[in-house]
Order: structure tokens, then sequence, then C-alpha cells
């Protein structure tokens, strides 16, 4: 990574200058709070006058969850932002946009392929599904191919993209990729019909010939998988050429200063070395790094930065409320404080997570936190209540 | 000792984080205390196990962590090869179409052999017999792959045997899909977190597998609950305090008050999404509480453990 392309130290606009960019991707592993991230960053950039769209692969639908809305097509769905969140208009416009890895294949082919003869036959095929689905990678290599569209859409000033879940917060990078590796010289070296006999004619030395080979594999398989694979496969390398065409675009997309990479992260586990493992993969791909997201912090300021810290008397008061027992209120405030003494540990856990992230990355990076009292938020005016942490 | 213990194969399955190898771990104790020969297998090739039996060395040939308890971490690319070295027996033909880069991935796609091969694999441990020919594991406990749709390892055998209508590979299959489809055989345990998200996704699961009929759903596993923070009593005390003076209490206890406050709300989200799995979901439910520390292996292994002993 080069020296221009480190942002600025995290200073008091947090991660505001990422709403400047033109692509950004947030990354994570699952259960982290990724699609609500997502979906409040795109949500502060609508406030700010920005045209976002939110793109997101999630078979459980839970950016509809999010962004309050039931269901939401495989299609860009405006949304009414200040009706839902109960706010005046805003300047800027909110979009979210739902992938779905069936239709987004559905639509390639229908696109790419030189006609629609050559079209119906690809997705008639008996192995079409299988492949386009059950490929390892495949919601990545969508999502890619659905990026493409958006991101060359003048429409949008911003696209923010939820990445599919996954163990790894990289596996956005590494998916596409195998199966681009895979559809392009692999296929086209090894299935297709003419090479594809040739391979097993190569076979040859084992004195039987390869058909012999072949027909053991085929009777082991118990049906014509090989010969179907390669039918399918000459037919498909048809849109080959468009797909490897979108495929490059979106790696000249994703390598461009005007695209930035967020991890969003919990204090928990190995905060730390994922964090190392994802800027150390960055830099080694030439990918501009944004910043992180440390989500479900136990935090023992107060509820928004805004308000002011406990007013009063220290101690609570001697007597107990009217009508409660005064032997309860005593066990309630010795409990109290143990309840304190455990939050104060998580409290100290948390924050010794942060310090090293800090040490680790130093002030070279914005990264901000988000209280865990910020949890489930499933309606844009709560989704609004994590911008005061995110900026 | 739970009736879940006398199956043969125990599938545990939920999405990622949610603690699936913890509960895998703990069922492990359990059927060993029961004195079944038992064996752990995690599928995804990661050594997440090892973190539960600290110092073993659990790999695809399995370690044994406890006399009576093995543990495996079988990968699907090892037991693919296993298994069609085994079936095809040329070395060159295998290289030749699972062994290249770029054929394997399609051949998987196609045939879904990575899940339908892992979970072969798990099968082969559940036959292995001894010098008397006596059956070595009793109980097979999987830690199933946290993939997207969590699903698809369970439909694997349905899908490879539509494809391949005969011969070695629909034999092998229709075995698997016959064992995961008795239930007296096998059951499938679901974790979860009391999360909205989890919970969302435990309930779309749950009906998914009822309607697949692939393999029937014993009991549901929510992992880290969070304590209620108060008895009743102190409870109403608790509140009558905050509503009425909170504002008032400063230093110290204003925030060992805010504190207390957000606990008792966690709780009772939890409970709000614990009740609507329970409505939705008609099986044992069991709630775990959350454990103190994030590394869960001897005695916090123990108390999961003790939890899980209320399963049917």
């Amino acid at each position: 990574m080069s020296d221009t392309q480190r942002l600025a130290p995290a200073g008091s606009d947090g991660l505001l200058p990422l709403l400047d960019k033109h692509v950004l991707v947030c990354c994570g592993t699952g259960g982290v709070g990724k699609t609500t991230i997502s979906a409040s960053l795109a949500l502060l950039a609508a406030k700010r006058g920005k045209r976002v769209l939110v793109l997101t692969i999630d078979p459980a639908r839970r950016l509809a969850d999010a962004l309050g809305v039931a269901d939401l097509p495989d299609e860009p769905t405006p949304i009414p932002v200040s009706e839902l969140a109960g706010i005046p208009p805003i300047s800027g416009e909110l979009t979210a946009l739902m992938l779905d890895v069936k239709s987004t294949w559905d639509r390639a082919i229908r696109r790419f392929a030189p006609d629609q003869e050559t079209a119906d036959r690809i997705q008639g095929h008996r192995f079409y599904r299988k492949i386009t689905e059950g490929i390892s990678g495949s919601q990545e290599y969508s999502a890619m191919l659905r990026l493409c569209d958006v991101a060359e859409d003048d429409d949008y000033d911003l696209v923010v993209v939820d990445t599919p879940p996954s163990r790894h917060a990289l596996e956005f990078l590494d998916a596409p990729r195998r199966v681009s590796d895979v559809l392009e010289e692999g296929v086209l070296r090894w299935l297709i019909a003419p090479s594809f006999s040739t391979a097993w004619a190569g076979l040859r030395i084992f004195g039987k010939g390869g058909a012999a080979l072949f027909q053991i594999f085929e009777r082991f398989t118990g049906s014509d998988v090989l010969t179907g694979l390669s039918e399918f496969v000459t037919q498909f390398s048809t849109v080959f050429g468009e797909l490897r065409s979108r495929a490059e675009r979106v790696d000249a997309l994703l390598r461009r200063p005007e695209t930035a990479f967020l991890l969003v992260t919990q204090p928990t586990g190995n905060a730390l070395g994922e964090a190392d493992a994802f800027v150390g993969q960055l830099e080694d791909e030439g990918l501009p790094f944004g910043g992180f997201v440390v989500n479900r912090v136990h935090w023992s300021g107060p509820e928004s930065p805004a308000d002011a810290p406990p007013r009063g008397p220290s101690g609570f008061p001697r007597k107990p409320p009217p009508g409660i027992d005064a032997a309860a209120y005593e066990r309630m405030i010795e409990r109290t404080w143990d309840l304190h003494g455990t939050y104060s540990a998580w409290a100290e856990h948390d924050r010794r997570v942060l310090a090293a992230l800090r040490e680790r990355f130093g002030g070279e990076i914005p990264y901000q936190q988000v209280p865990d009292i910020l949890l489930e938020l499933h309606d844009l005016k709560s989704l609004g209540m994590i911008h005061p942490y995110l900026v | 000792m739970s009736e879940l213990l006398r199956r043969e194969l125990l599938v545990v399955a939920g999405k990622g984080g949610v603690g699936k190898t913890t509960v895998t771990a703990a069922l492990g104790l359990l059927g060993q205390r029961a004195g079944r020969s038992t064996a752990l297998v995690e599928m995804a090739g990661t050594s997440s196990l090892v973190g539960m039996f600290p110092g073993t060395d659990i790999g695809y040939e399995g370690a044994t962590v406890l006399p009576g308890l093995r543990a495996f971490s079988i990968s699907a690319k090892q037991s693919v090869e296993e298994y069609l070295l085994r079936h095809i027996r040329i070395r060159a033909l295998y290289d030749l179409v699972f062994g290249n880069r770029f054929i394997a991935p399609f051949m998987n796609a196609v045939l879904g052999l990575s899940d339908l091969i892992s979970l072969g694999k798990v099968m082969d441990l559940g036959w292995e017999v001894d010098d008397q020919g006596e059956r070595v594991y009793d109980l097979l406990v999987l830690d199933s792959p946290a993939t997207g749709h969590g699903l698809t390892m369970l439909r694997a055998p349905q899908a490879m045997m539509d494809i391949a209508r005969k011969g070695p590979l629909f034999q092998n299959a229709q075995l698997v899909h016959d064992l995961l489809a008795d239930p007296a055989r096998s059951a499938l345990i679901l974790v979860t977190l009391p999360e909205e998200m989890p919970v969302n996704e435990t309930i779309q699961m749950a009906e998914a597998v009822e309607r697949s009929g692939l393999i029937k759903l014993a009991a549901v596993v929510v992992n880290g609950v969070p304590e209620a923070p108060f008895a009743p009593d102190e409870e109403r005390a608790f509140k009558a305090l905050v509503e009425g003076r909170e504002a008032r209490v400063g230093g110290e206890a204003g925030r060992a008050l805010r504190e207390a406050n957000r606990m008792l709300w966690r709780r009772g989200l939890a409970q709000r999404h614990i009740d609507r799995l329970r409505r939705s979901v008609p099986v044992p439910l069991i709630e775990v509480p959350r454990m103190p520390s994030p590394s869960i292996h001897g005695e916090t292994l123990e108390a999961l453990a003790g939890h899980l002993e209320a399963l049917p």
C-alpha cells in the first residue's frame, strides 16, 4: 500500500471521510453486526446528501430486517428514509439491493449469451443450477458481478457492500478469484469438448486407453457426469468473455483510491489477529484499507457521546423508593455493586483489546467503537443511533 | 441419561459463531460419561475442538481426548481423496479428475461431493469395528460446517442420488440418507444465540428441516443466555429507584445503576427471543448461560455439559 492510500489519522471526523468514497466494502466474519453497520453507514451518507446504494447478499435477508423493509426483490429498491425514520426529508437518497445468486446468474446468462437459443440451452442444462449456485465462492462471485453493474451506474455516489457472511473476513476477495480461475483457464483447458477428449486420450499410457478409464469413471458416478459437464461447459464458454471482462473491471475498481475496505469486528476472541491478517492481505494485494469498526464494545460511558455523566449526590439514596421493601432494596444495592464489578471486568477486557489495536495500528487508520447497548437495530430510526459513534 | 445419547449420530448445526463446537464437545463428554464410546467429528478442517481439549493433537486420524472419547478434525479434501482412491483405485484417474484444480470445483458443485463424502467419512467411523468385530464407536457427534444454509450438507445425499441414479456413489449416498432419515438412529441439534438474527435463522432452518424430512430435529440449544441480574423483588426495587431518581444518583453508584440497567435490558431482550423461538419451534429448548470466559475447556466445558443434561 502506498503512502497516498493511507488515510489520515482518526480525527473528530471518525469514519466520515469514508463516506466520500465511491465503493465501501464492509468485511467481517458472521455475527459481528456487519449488516447493521453497513446499513447504518449507508443511511448516514444518504442523510449527508449522497445518493447511496447498499448491496447485500444474504439468504436470511437480514438487510430487509435492518432497514425495516419486510422483503426486497432482487432489484434496487428506493427506501423512503424520512417516512421510515420519522425525520424531515433528507437531501440524499438511499437504495437497497438484496442480491440473489440465482437471479444474478440468470440475468448474466441472458445478457451475455450470444443469442436467446444459447441462453436457453445453458439455463436448461441439468447442471446449470448445481454449478452456478453450488460452486464454492458463487455468492461472492455474484456479488462482484452485481457490484460491477451498480458501481458503473451514475445513479449512485456511494455503493456500500455488505459482504456475504463468512468464516474469514477476506473471503470476499479470495472466492471470486477462485471462481474466475476455474472459469477462465480451467474450463477452457480441460472441459471444452475437443480438448476434453484429448485429455482422456492422453491416458493411453495405461494401455487400455482413455476410453476405458472414462468408462470406469462413469460407472463410478453412475451417470454421464463427465460428458454432461463437458457439454455444459462448452455452451457456457460463450459467456466467458463477458464474465472475464467484468471480473477484471471489478478488480480494477477495488484497487482505486475511491474504494475502501472496512473491517467490522468485535472485541472478543482474536480481534487483533484478525485485524492483522486483514490489513496484511489488503497491503499485499494493493487494496485500499479504510478502517475498523469495533462493534459491541462493553461500555462504561454514557448511552450517547453527547450524554452528560450521571449527576447528583454520589451513592445510593439511603431510603428505599416508596412501596419498596427495605431488605429487598439493600439486597438490590449489593447486587448492583456485584454487577458493576462484572461489567467493569468486561469493559476492562474490551479496553485492553482496543488499546492493543490502537497500539498495533497507531494513528494511521480511523477506527470507531460502537457500544453493546446498540444491539438489534432493525428500523431506520434506531440505525441512526449508531451515527454518533461512527463520526 | 438423555435419550438422545442412545442414537448413533447426533448432528450439531447452526451459523458460525454460535458455539456449535462447544456444544459438540460437551455432548461428547455426556456420551462418554454415559458409557457410550464416542467420537467427535468437526468437518470444517479447522481445529476448533483442540481449543476444548487443550494439549491434544486432533486431526484427520483422530486423537483420544479422554478414555472412551476420540475427536477427529476432517477436511473435505482429505475425505474425498481417501474415498475416491478407495473406490476408483486408479491414482491417475483421481488426479486427472479430482486432483485437477480446475475440474475439481465443477465436480464438487455438480456432485456435492465434499459434503457427501465428508458425511461418508463420518459414517465410516461409525462402521469401524475392532478385532472382535464390535463397533468401535457407539455414538458419533458431528459438528457440521457453518455454511450459508446449514442444510446444504444434509441435502447432499439426496442431491447425489438424483444425479447418479446407480453405481457406488448412489449406494453410498443412500446409506447416508437412510441413516440421517431414521429418527431412531440420528437426530439434529440446532445451536443458536438469544439474538434476533440467529433466532430468525434457527426458526427458518427448523422449518426447512421439518419440511425436508432429511433428519429429525430433536432439540435447540440457546447458548450465551445472559443471567437474570436480579431476583424478582430486587428487580422491583431497582426499577422503582431507576424510574424515580436515577438522574440524581451520581458518581460510581450512578455508573453501576446504568450498567445494571443495561444488563437487565439485555436479559429482557434475550428472553423475548427465546420466547419467540419456543413458540415457533416445537422441540425442547435448552438454555445455556453465558459463560464467564470466552475460552471453553476444563471446568467451563464441564459446566456446559451439566446444562446439556436437560436434553430430552
